[in-house]
């Protein structure tokens, strides 16, 4: 099966669709897992920190309850045997060691307790943020170099906008969802343990305690299901809403030409409306489910009283434990909660998750020659290009290009011209390697393309894309491109050759003049420059170059012209040219038309020949009625 | 619940001098007024109950702990319950009306912004990017809806809460309630300075995030050129410094937070710590019953825990004063062009239009973009205009549109002053076609009767074939239907000028003004349009800008400027004769020149002054 049609069968629209969105996707999970594993170590010093963390938290009604009421207030020998964790006894060892009052002592063993825990939570924090934001940081990269070594097929389907989110919103969102699973942690392992030592002092107000939770899962499990459909309803209303405004400013001049403002006005109106009417439905369920969860502390905290109240009567269970299980209801309750208000958290988070993976899974890459194929270049090639039967296409049953083949000597110039859709830059694309094709063979001084490694290919075929792509920085970044092996001079001197110098000083701050993205405060003719100035300042041996069509003044045009001129001298170039200008500046045309070639030669052979060219050369450059041929 | 964060631009440190801009928002919330008071007395209400429940607690823990009294546990269990029956009640009310005025408030606001923005001018654009709009109708709405939905109750149940918490207190004990409250003061203060002290944290790492987000935005709107130079290795290089400067940012927000955590956190257990030995020693003393101990705790966790959430409230408040101040320069943002209705043009329109010594200069410019224009354009007539870039074509025909603020007295139509008539009745009567070829994300044909959804098929197609668009409509799967996805993306940007073409020539306007709509489209498909045109527009008033002389030798009349002035205007024939700019221009472009010195001419005079920033 060929690469190309198995590019065909890749489903692009699945890397936009909604993904299964599982709310506790543990597969998933354990992978993320993976990019913390270097962080390990720090990983399990903070888990080990909160775990000790909690246990102060617990440990501290304890001290209240069982120490200062039982022992020292309201001292009952009756309820002396139930458990106090040793801590009656450290209190007494206080009391002796210092000679202090047994309050004293109690409040001296209550204030270590909280600077140690202090203490252990702000280690913890800074360990689990550390590792956690090195792991996120290095899937972040790694998810950048995935895409960046993306081929252009991949780009093709599938819009820039949609995988930036993936390496910023959605690799937030998994800070998220660890800092969310984080926390869970550092209330579940409370938890736990308080339900342990409640278990231990009472198991009957216990069990108490633990009707609750149900009681709160079940509402928090009720809330979700009610909300899953809302908040879906209230996010695409959010989404239409500022996708409509968004919209309509960026077109404002045309919705301002075409007297749509009130029209405009009315359908926004509408979008608000709709998206007014979602919230308030959201917040119906909102309140009332924050008040249930707000209410059930105080609902036990009335059955401790009465429950518990008859138990301290009878002595099964201390006046200082029951006043310890009061302290305790919210270290249980509040759990249960944070599950609630975390998971939409989580849900989102693992949608983020999933769009991150299928990125990273999404093995599309151009074949890359492997050990022995790979082909050694000389330093400097010739520049002699041979394409030899290549057929291509992009799509299944629509061929671009039908057996074109043609050959070019070192140095010389090739036009290619013919009708928009006829191939011209496919040919490009080919022969810098943005697409990987088997049916037909390329060469550069008589070495297959195939086996040449796309990097090296790529220094040696430097290739002028229509539109010039602007990176905000400096004039002199956007030239050398941040490659460190360009030197300031060489590309200062690539400006100078190619014309580029005049206006370069001439801005504020000459080669330091930072551009705006999409090169905004240039013009078209400057950005043009500006891109041969790059492509120079590499010196590859193969230039290729698709002229922008875009009409430019015809003053700066001439400049081009000249500065074309000195970019291809001596080196072999491949142009797609839009001017005549540019074409008779060529040793020889090649006429390209339905992804055929059907016509090479000179401009004067070509006119004789009175075919196609001759007739795009009537039609697009012959304008002056009277004077024509 | 999923906010939508747009980027904006970068947001300055909050402060208090910001708060006065809250003042903006009352006539929004006013009208709520009775609702807010009731809801906010409800709330205090809530506050109460909760209150109350120590106090039962109490009266129980005092039964138990002394043997000779009786137990007393069914009364304030009771009385719990019946506080929190009364809460929950009052709550649920309270709460969804303030929720419900602050979601009626953000939808104002947003209604409000968008109404402004749908009729302001060129220079509003300029200075507010659509990005930085979003962010304003986002962001900035989003605080305020935080703040009037709980930012200022959290103010005033504060109050409330510390002053019943320290009522309870001061009245079970004073002696207690006064060495109690003396730590608190400074967990205010404390958490108030901190707080404010984390702006510059927020700060960095918003700005370290917009780093990564730019970076990569831009990296991959160029990934083709990044990888035609080879470059991916060092991008992911360079990305990975960002990457990491951001890391260190958050680390920095988060230690900061933890600091904060600490500080505050050790300061707010002083109080228990007192409770516990003094009111602990009071309770050996018999001063103090253990019930009232206990209570203590209850009151303190009630206390603090609105002292905490003060420091947050406020930080919120400074917050959504900036976004207010935002807002209202939007909403209160003045018209650039201002509506007139005076004049009324008559139907038919005949399309004379006459600029008398027009001069217009862009605000912050250094000269004016054009100047001294005195001309009239007669009814009917075709006139193209050439110039180098910057050379004013484009502000010519967007004053006469009214897309620039065009002064009183510089331009008439039919002899009415534009400036005199309905700007919305002018652009019935002027269509532009402007050079950016903007396609909204809808199905063509919504695109091409964008100003009038209930065009019939026949006056489309018509059009189309004027515009040279009917074949790629035939082309097209769905025809008329195709959605064109966002930006006109699925079309090619010859197809996309050629639509926008069309939507221009369907509303068969009196004067049709096209700036410079076929540098797209190739020659061939230009000579069909512009044969189209001249069918389409037969007797009415056409303006078009061009670089190409194949294009401006149909029209009636050629103007060639230059400095915002005209410097060559005639026919076809007349301009070649006189030897000027346009002579030059046709000669180097149909290349039937072959005096090289006379290109060098143009060459060395046009160097020196074209190239050099016209930006």
């Amino acid at each position: 099966m060929s690469e190309i049609e198995n590019n065909d069968r890749r489903d692009y629209s699945a890397f936009d669709a909604e993904l299964t969105h599982q709310a506790l996707n543990m597969h998933l999970f354990g992978r993320l897992l993976t990019w913390l594993r270097p962080y390990r170590p720090t990983l399990f010093v903070s888990i080990a920190l909160v775990v000790l963390a909690a246990a102060m938290s617990v440990l501290m009604p304890v001290i209240t309850g069982r120490v200062i009421i039982d022992t020292i207030l309201v001292p009952n020998p009756a309820v002396s045997d139930m458990p106090d964790y040793g801590l009656i006894g450290v209190t007494s060892w206080i009391e002796q060691t210092f000679a202090t009052s047994p309050i004293m002592a109690a409040t001296l063993l209550y204030t270590l307790l909280i600077l140690v825990q202090a203490f252990l939570m702000f280690v913890h924090r800074l360990t689990m943020t550390s590792s956690v934001l090195k792991g996120l940081r290095d899937l972040r990269v790694d998810l950048f170099s995935s895409l960046e070594r993306k081929p252009a097929s991949f780009y093709d389907h599938v819009g820039v906008g949609r995988v930036m989110t993936r390496v910023t919103n959605d690799v937030e969102n998994l800070v998220d969802l660890l800092t969310g699973f984080g926390m869970l942690a550092g209330e579940f392992v409370p938890f736990f343990l308080a339900m342990f030592l409640m278990f231990h002092i009472s198991g009957e107000l216990t069990g108490i305690v633990l009707l609750a939770i149900p009681v709160a899962a079940v509402a928090t499990y009720f809330f979700r299901q009610a909300m899953r459909e809302i908040f879906r309803h209230v996010r695409n209303s959010v989404s239409s809403l500022n996708q409509y405004m968004q919209e309509d400013l960026m077109g404002i001049q045309v919705v301002q030409l075409s007297g749509r403002e009130s029209t405009n006005i009315e359908q926004y109106g509408v979008f608000n409306k709709e998206n007014r009417r979602q919230e308030f439905r959201a917040i119906n369920y909102e309140v009332l489910f924050e008040n249930v969860n707000m209410s059930l502390g105080s609902i036990i905290t009335a059955a401790i009283v009465w429950y518990g109240g008859g138990a301290v009567v009878q002595d099964q269970v201390s006046l200082g434990s029951l006043v310890l299980f009061t302290q305790l209801i919210n270290m249980m309750i509040q759990p249960v909660a944070s599950v609630g208000q975390q998971f939409n958290t989580l849900f989102r988070s693992m949608a983020s998750g999933e769009r991150i993976f299928q990125a990273l899974d999404w093995d599309e890459k151009l074949h890359e020659p492997v050990g022995d194929r790979v082909a050694t270049l000389p330093v400097r090639l010739r520049g002699d290009v041979e394409f030899r039967q290549v057929n291509f296409s992009y799509l299944q049953d629509e061929p671009i290009l039908k057996g074109v083949s043609f050959h070019i000597e070192p140095g010389e110039k090739l036009a290619i011209v013919g009708p928009t859709g006829s191939g011209k830059s496919t040919i490009i694309r080919l022969l810098a390697r943005f697409y990987d094709f088997d049916d037909g063979m390329i060469f550069l001084d008589g070495v297959d393309v195939n086996t040449i490694a796309s990097n090296d290919l790529r220094t040696r075929v430097g290739v002028v894309l229509q539109d010039f792509h602007v990176f905000s920085g400096s004039v002199i970044d956007n030239i050398t491109l941040n490659n460190p092996a360009i030197s300031r001079e060489r590309a200062e001197w690539a400006a100078r050759l190619v014309n580029a110098d005049p206006f370069i000083r001439d801005l504020p701050d000459g080669y330091e003049t930072l551009l705006a993205e999409r090169g905004n405060n240039l013009s078209q003719g400057q950005q043009q420059l500006l891109a041969f100035a790059r492509v120079l300042a590499v010196d590859p041996e193969i230039l290729v170059l698709d002229e922008a069509t875009s009409s430019i003044d015809t003053g700066t045009e001439l400049i081009i012209q000249d500065a074309l001129h000195k970019l291809t001298e001596g080196r072999t170039s491949i142009i797609i040219a839009h001017r005549l200008q540019t074409i008779q500046e060529c040793d020889r045309i090649l006429v390209l038309h339905h992804g055929e070639v059907k016509e090479v030669g000179s401009h004067e052979e070509l006119i004789a020949k009175q075919g196609i060219y001759y007739t795009l050369h009537e039609l697009q450059f012959q304008d002056v009625g009277p004077t024509a041929k | 619940m999923d906010k939508f964060r747009v980027p904006g631009p970068r947001r300055e440190r909050s402060s208090f001098r910001h708060l006065w801009h809250l003042k903006h928002l009352i006539p929004y919330v006013k009208r709520y007024a009775w609702v807010l008071t009731t809801a906010l007395f409800g709330l205090l209400l809530t506050r109460l109950m909760d209150a109350i429940v120590p106090q039962f607690m109490k009266v129980a823990i005092d039964s138990l702990a002394d043997a000779n009294l009786e137990a007393n546990l069914f009364i304030p269990a009771l009385g719990i319950l019946g506080a929190l029956a009364i809460r929950f009640t009052i709550y649920i009310f309270a709460r969804r009306a303030l929720r419900r005025i602050s979601i009626s408030v953000a939808y104002d606001l947003r209604k409000r912004i968008f109404d402004r923005i749908q009729y302001q001018g060129p220079n509003f654009f300029n200075s507010h990017s659509t990005g930085d709009l979003m962010s304003r109708a986002v962001n900035d709405v989003g605080m305020i809806r935080m703040v009037v939905s709980f930012g200022w109750v959290t103010i005033v149940l504060f109050f409330f809460t510390v002053t019943t918490g320290l009522y309870f207190m001061f009245d079970m004990s004073p002696a207690l309630a006064t060495w109690v409250v003396l730590p608190l003061p400074l967990v205010g203060i404390v958490g108030f300075l901190m707080a404010r002290g984390m702006f510059p944290y927020f700060r960095e790492r918003q700005e370290a995030l917009a780093a990564v987000t730019s970076f990569t935005q831009e990296n991959l709107n160029g990934i083709r050129t990044i990888q035609a130079m080879g470059q991916e290795d060092n991008e992911i290089k360079r990305f990975r410094r960002v990457s990491t400067k951001f890391a260190t940012a958050v680390y920095r927000a988060t230690r900061y937070a933890a600091w904060m955590n600490i500080c505050v956190g050790l300061l707010t257990s002083i109080s228990p710590i007192i409770v516990i030995f003094y009111g602990g020693s009071l309770v050996l003393q018999d001063e103090i019953t253990l019930g009232t101990m206990t209570a203590f705790f209850a009151y303190l966790m009630m206390v603090t825990g609105s002292v905490t959430a003060i420091g947050w409230s406020l930080s919120m408040f400074t917050g959504a004063a900036a976004g207010t101040e935002r807002i209202f320069e939007v909403i209160d943002s003045t018209l650039e062009v201002a509506d007139s209705g005076a004049v009324q043009i008559a139907e038919p329109v005949a399309g004379q239009i006459e600029f008398k010594n027009f001069t217009y200069q862009h605000p912050n410019a250094i000269r004016p973009a054009v100047q001294n224009i005195d001309l009239t354009i007669r009814p009917g007539e075709t006139i193209a205009i050439l110039g180098r870039v910057g050379s004013g074509k484009s502000t010519l025909l967007k004053a006469i549109a009214r897309l620039i603020d065009t002064p009183a007295g510089g331009i008439f139509i039919d002899g009415c002053d534009i400036c005199d008539v309905s700007v919305e009745r002018l652009r019935q009567i002027v269509t532009l076609v402007p050079q950016d070829p903007f396609l909204f994300s809808t199905s063509l044909r919504e695109n091409l009767t964008y100003d009038e959804p209930c065009r019939s098929d026949a006056a489309i197609w018509d059009a189309a074939h004027a515009g040279g668009l009917a074949q790629t409509i035939e082309e097209l799967t769905n025809g008329l239907d195709t959605e064109v996805g966002e930006r006109g993306i699925t079309l090619s940007g010859g197809q996309k000028q050629r639509a926008t073409l069309t939507r221009g020539l369907i509303r068969d306007a009196g004067i049709l003004l096209l700036d410079d709509c076929f540098s797209s489209v190739d020659t061939e498909t230009e000579e069909g349009i512009l044969s189209g045109l001249a069918r389409m527009r037969g007797e009415r008033t056409t303006l078009l800008i061009s670089h190409r002389v194949s294009t401006a030798r149909h029209a009636d009349r050629i103007l060639v400027m230059d400095e915002g002035e005209i410097v060559e205007a005639g026919s076809h024939q007349e301009l070649l004769a006189r030897g000027g700019y346009y002579a030059d221009l046709e000669a180097i472009q149909s290349n039937q020149d072959d005096n090289d010195s006379r290109k060098a001419r143009l060459l060395r005079n046009l160097e020196s002054d074209v190239l050099v920033n016209r930006a």
